[in-house]
């Protein structure tokens, strides 16, 4: 049976901080736009493989593999992540396309328009 | 020129180092302890050979919690099953022993590393489960390297860097004397210079339970009596998890480095029964077929063993064969070397009871002792020809015997003897 989407998130999020999942719910009840920023950007930081990166600063401009040491397995596990998070498939052209933090979050929000446009 | 063992690490029910295993194994202290499974009171299997100092009964690496000394960064976390956690908690401890640390060996064409464990069927069933209710759309993408049969080669591979040959063994509780067998050999062809051996296994429901559901468990409650091998109540084996490295080179690589030789691994024989999917042979035919091989490939007589580690896993029909088969090679000639059953204090560890038993034996060897029966009580009429002592004995064994038997009737013996 299909679970549903927003549980399924509120599970995924369990162990980040509790002003993440407030930006979920920000996120959740009208869009807000710099909620969506803040999860991605915990999303990513979260994700991080390689503790060599831990003293990145992250902005818009930070790339997943060359700053943060993300590898081809991490970045498929932090797009698992998103995916159960937003209740959206990420597909392997998606991914292709994203090489900095902001990529990353334009695509998602490209997505959800994918998506409430299909709805 | 035999291989030898230069380094060992533990991570059993009975000690996390090995210091306290052999207390536990000289003073007769089980780790056996009352457990229950999914909450449920209900299931009858009350007993466990538990890993103390471990939090990993959760499927999120994230909520894992190992002793402390044991450094395993997060990008080697995320790919490990529960089981690969002690896994490399007892390498770094081999490898430490051995006087390596992980520059020697990593990228280092001539170490290898063979493991042996059953993979993670929590793991394997949590993520299928999670693609099921995704209706196969998505699944976590480290699912397959962390649960499969497999896994600790793949995630300890890569962790400890091993350039040399990375394999795997899967012959249900024969795994680990098998990786231990094929090093040996390749040591002595002169393929490798050192390997590093390692077996583990998880204990939680997922890999504990179908083994009640095949009626192969104790059902007792009493920790203290539930493991019992070779005694006339024993009514199944108590399982365990943990994880045993060992570290195996050339002489010549030991010596060229200093090390201090602990052990030699002077042979090894492998036979198959022919006759179950799970039972053992009712007399031992193909355990007594591959304690004889250990004995010519390592040289020696029957005479010349002084100490046999028996498999026995306080299974009716299991230890009765083997009690036969030691009988009918031993016992028959005239020679009644120590039988211990080290299983009465661990309980039954699968696929890494062989290498488990093979580092129990270099620490007799080294040591200077030969752990006793301290569970038995009345022994069955099969084994009542062996010497079965109840209590530890001081006196160093100078080559041992070691069995193992697993599913589908594999079975491999191992001589080990005093450096």
């Amino acid at each position: 049976m299909p679970q549903d989407p927003s549980s399924l998130a509120t599970q995924v999020l369990a162990r980040f901080p509790a002003e993440v999942l407030e930006a979920f719910e920000r996120f959740r009840k009208n869009g807000d736009a710099g909620a969506l920023e803040a999860l991605v950007v915990a999303a990513v930081v979260d994700y991080r493989p390689s503790p060599a990166a831990s003293s990145v600063v992250v902005t818009d401009r930070t790339r997943l593999v060359e700053d943060l040491g993300y590898d081809s397995v991490a970045v498929a596990e932090l797009v698992f992540f998103l995916e159960d998070l937003f209740d959206m498939t990420i597909t392997n052209a998606d991914i292709l396309g994203v090489a900095t933090l902001g990529d990353l979050r334009d695509c998602i929000i490209r997505k959800l328009a994918e998506k409430s446009g299909a709805a | 020129m035999n291989p030898v063992v230069t380094g060992v690490g533990f991570i059993t029910p009975i000690g996390n180092d090995r210091v306290s295993v052999e207390r536990s194994l000289r003073e007769g202290r089980h780790g056996i302890e009352a457990v229950e499974f999914l909450e449920n009171p209900e299931i009858s299997v009350k007993v466990a050979g538990t890993v103390k100092g471990f939090r990993v009964d959760s499927t999120s690496w994230r909520d894992w919690s190992w002793p402390q000394e044991f450094a395993i960064p997060k990008d080697v976390l995320r790919g490990l099953a529960p089981h690969g956690v002690y896994a490399i908690c007892a390498v770094e401890q081999a490898l430490a022993h051995a006087g390596l640390g992980a520059r020697d060996v990593a990228m280092n064409a001539e170490t290898g590393l063979y493991c042996a464990s059953a993979g993670s069927a929590m793991l394997l069933h949590h993520n299928l489960a999670k693609t099921r209710v995704a209706r196969g759309m998505r699944g976590n993408p480290l699912g397959v390297v962390s649960s499969i049969a497999g896994t600790l080669n793949f995630t300890l591979a890569a962790h400890f860097q091993v350039t040399g040959a990375v394999c795997g063994f899967v012959s249900a509780c024969a795994s680990s004397s098998h990786a231990l067998g094929y090093a040996i050999d390749d040591l002595r062809l002169g393929r490798l210079k050192r390997v590093i051996v390692v077996g583990a296994e998880e204990l939680n429901a997922d890999s504990v339970l179908p083994f009640a559901h095949m009626r192969a468990l104790s059902l007792q409650s009493d920790p203290r009596w539930a493991s019992r091998p070779f005694d006339t109540a024993r009514d199944g084996f108590v399982a365990a998890g943990g994880a045993v490295a060992l570290v195996v080179e050339t002489r010549a690589c030991a010596e060229e480095r200093g090390a201090r030789v602990l052990a030699e691994t002077a042979g090894w024989g492998q036979a198959a029964d022919g006759y179950s999917i799970a039972a053992s042979h009712p007399e031992g035919a193909g355990l007594k077929r591959a304690m004889a091989r250990a004995l010519a490939d390592a040289r020696v007589a029957a005479s010349d063993i002084d100490h046999v580690s028996a498999h026995a896993t306080s299974t009716p029909v299991g230890d009765s064969a083997e009690a036969i088969a030691i009988g009918e090679l031993f016992t028959a000639g005239g020679f009644r070397p120590k039988v211990a059953a080290t299983k009465g204090l661990t309980g039954h560890a699968l696929s890494m009871s062989g290498v488990m038993q093979a580092a129990f034996g270099v620490l007799s060897i080294d040591r200077g002792f030969i752990p006793g029966n301290p569970h038995l009580d009345v022994a069955c009429p099969e084994s009542r020809g062996l010497d079965l002592p109840r209590a530890t004995v001081d006196t160093a064994p100078v080559r041992i015997l070691s069995n193992s038997s697993g599913f589908g009737g594999s079975n491999v013996c191992h001589v080990l003897a005093a450096p």
